[in-house]
């Protein structure tokens, strides 16, 4: 059985790339294997040892998901942890690119959680992808950035709904389109207003849309507002000082504005009418289940 | 060709970044100076601010366009010009509306802001026209030919990203290299830029990696670079093939940053002829299908071997040997 790491320091840690990949062998794969915690350690770089850093918070969190969703599908986890580990995480986005964040987390502070959570019920595998793998595949990747993109200023309320959804996680999240928040805001209204329900709705509307904004200029029709470099520093800075944030309420994100009402609406409006005349999957089995794993 | 629905703007649409400036909180703007910005090479390079803890940075953008676009009884009606800076790998993008200079005019100026903290790299900056055809608003009916890189780390202004080298001993340096310790240099194409981590524990090698001219040591020092430059672009280009995305039908992804560029560089030598999206194709259906990923080989060593300039430097140091054997000689 894979297991919790025997030996877990008080500070996060970066893994890079050429270092993670031997850390991640069949054994880990299926699930048998535990990773050796010191050798994976002195392996890493560590990050600077400030509260924003510590890595028992963290790893709290997870315990909580595991122990919250424990007679559940794993994949059920998603929504109520992604706005938590943002919270707790906090980060810049230039910070959250760096891989070998993403890595430490994975390998060094909790295997035990991407074997639970990725685990193929058919192949008895784990993709290694969790493990180190994109934004929008690794198992702390995808959940973070899809708070980051699916948070409305502070309201992590969206994040709740789009990760409610597998496919908003598995192909939204990697399409462009997301990056413009209006669009984001408005694919989540309307998984609200049910009118996309199932994961092959909100994939065939996700690809519409992406396929819309290469002729359409979506910023144009539906402005955002600009960047708030003081409300994310102010977020962070309270990290530094080592605010602790709950676990079972929902927390606040970074004080930012939201993104304009009018724009979010006008884009929903637009979205349900591109919605109803595109091709929706529904004979062969989908990607939804196979990318469950 | 694509083929659009509805009238685009035919021309050419061009974009400049004519100044450039950063801010930290509580502190003065600070205007960055000419050499931040190269026009021929279309980059800024932000990482030649003073300011230090600068928060966020703001591009002068102009762009020109073909008068067409706003005359009266052409297909379009609400013009807009819009900046677009994006960067992939922080999910970033920034736009802000440029305003005529002159009613009716070709150019538009205006200024776009962006975080340091959305910039892990290099964000792309271009121009897009947007205007309502066929009663459809925001129509892209048009945009920059080329575009601007802006860096956020680089202190120059330059567009192709060389490899990092890394002299380093390996028997006591980072773990990863303790097994390498015997051999002289190894290529790391994981990672931000790709590295060439350089042995110093191997006998003379600092030696020949200070040397220059036309000596002995010079010569092998020449070699040497091009032959670790061949390295490093068939480990960029194995990498890069080995981790592509793929969408649901089979069609591999560009990547992007320096590993879509370099495939970009070589995939014409590797696969000939074929558009590089057909290219892209083959090598991957060839890596990933029953056969024909060994026979690729050959042409995977020929593409990295021109590029990293290995038959000049291998000339080079013939003549420069045989050079070298005269004068002994004499």
């Amino acid at each position: 059985m894979t297991e919790r790491p025997d030996h877990l320091p008080e500070y996060l840690a970066r893994l890079a790339d050429e270092n993670a990949a031997r850390f991640i062998g069949d054994g880990l794969l299926s699930g048998k294997d535990s990773v050796p915690a010191i050798a994976l350690n002195q392996a890493a770089e560590p990050l600077p040892e400030s509260p924003r850093w510590r890595l028992r918070a963290l790893r709290d969190l997870i315990d909580d998901a595991m122990y919250i969703y424990r007679d559940d599908r794993p994949t059920q986890a998603d929504a109520w942890l992604a706005p938590r580990l943002h919270a707790i995480l906090r980060l810049t986005r230039a910070e959250a690119a760096d891989s070998a964040l993403w890595n430490y987390l994975a390998l060094g502070v909790a295997p035990d959680f991407v074997v639970w959570r990725h685990r193929s019920e058919s192949k008895k595998t784990v993709n290694a992808r969790y493990f180190k793998g994109p934004y929008h595949k690794q198992a702390f990747a995808r959940l973070w950035w899809s708070a980051e993109l699916f948070r409305n200023g502070s309201d992590y309320e969206p994040v709740v709904v789009a990760c409610g959804n597998q496919d908003m996680l598995n192909t939204v999240l990697r399409l462009d389109v997301i990056d413009h928040r209006p669009i984001a805001q408005a694919l989540v209204g309307l998984l609200r207003r049910e009118v996309v329900r199932t994961g092959r709705e909100a994939n065939a509307l996700g690809k519409a849309v992406n396929t819309a904004a290469a002729t359409l200029m979506y910023d144009a029709i539906a402005a955002d507002v600009e960047r708030d470099a003081g409300a994310l520093r102010r977020w962070i800075d309270e990290a530094e000082a080592g605010i602790s944030v709950q676990h079972r309420p929902l927390p606040a994100g970074p004080a930012e504005e939201g993104a304009p009402q009018d724009s979010v609406e006008r884009l929903t409006d637009h979205f349900a009418e591109l919605f109803a005349e595109a091709p929706v999957r529904g004979k062969e089995e989908g990607q939804a289940e196979a990318e469950e794993d | 060709m694509k083929v659009f629905p509805y009238s685009r703007l035919r021309g050419t649409v061009s974009l400049r970044v004519d100044a450039v400036s950063v801010k930290a909180p509580e502190q003065p703007r600070e205007q960055l100076d000419s050499r931040a910005r190269s026009v021929t090479e279309r980059v800024v390079a932000l990482g030649l601010a003073e300011t230090e803890d600068w928060e966020t940075a703001a591009l002068t953008v102009s762009a020109t366009i073909p008068s067409k676009a706003t005359e009266p009884g052409g297909p379009w009606s609400d013009v807009v010009v819009v900046a677009v800076l994006t960067d992939r790998t922080t999910n970033t993008r920034v736009t802000t509306r440029l305003v005529p200079e002159s009613e009716g005019g070709r150019e538009w100026r205006g200024e776009l802001q962006v975080l340091r903290a959305d910039l892990f790299e290099r964000g792309v900056l271009t121009v897009q026209v947007v205007a309502t055809v066929d009663g459809v608003p925001g129509r892209i009916i048009a945009e920059a030919t080329d575009d601007w890189v802006v860096d956020a780390r680089s202190d120059a202004p330059v567009r192709e990203q060389t490899f990092d080298i890394k002299e380093v001993g390996f028997a006591k340096g980072p773990r990863w290299l303790q097994n390498f310790v015997d051999i002289p240099w190894i290529v790391n194409a994981a990672g931000r830029l790709p590295t060439v981590h350089i042995n110093t524990d191997f006998e003379g090698m600092t030696d020949v990696l200070n040397a220059e001219g036309r000596g002995p040591e010079g010569l092998v020092n020449e070699l040497m670079v091009s032959q670790m430059a061949a390295d490093v672009w068939i480990a960029v280009f194995h990498s890069a093939i080995g981790e592509l995305e793929i969408e649901d039908d089979g069609t591999p992804l560009f990547p992007y940053g320096w590993q879509g560029e370099v495939l970009r560089e070589m995939l014409p030598d590797v696969v000939p002829d074929r558009t590089l999206e057909d290219a892209l194709r083959e090598v991957h259906r060839r890596r990933v299908g029953a056969t024909g990923w060994t026979e690729l080989q050959p042409r995977i060593q020929y593409a990295a071997m021109r590029r990293a300039g290995v038959p000049a430097a291998l000339t080079e140091t013939v003549r420069g040997l045989d050079k070298l054997k005269r004068e002994d000689e004499a």
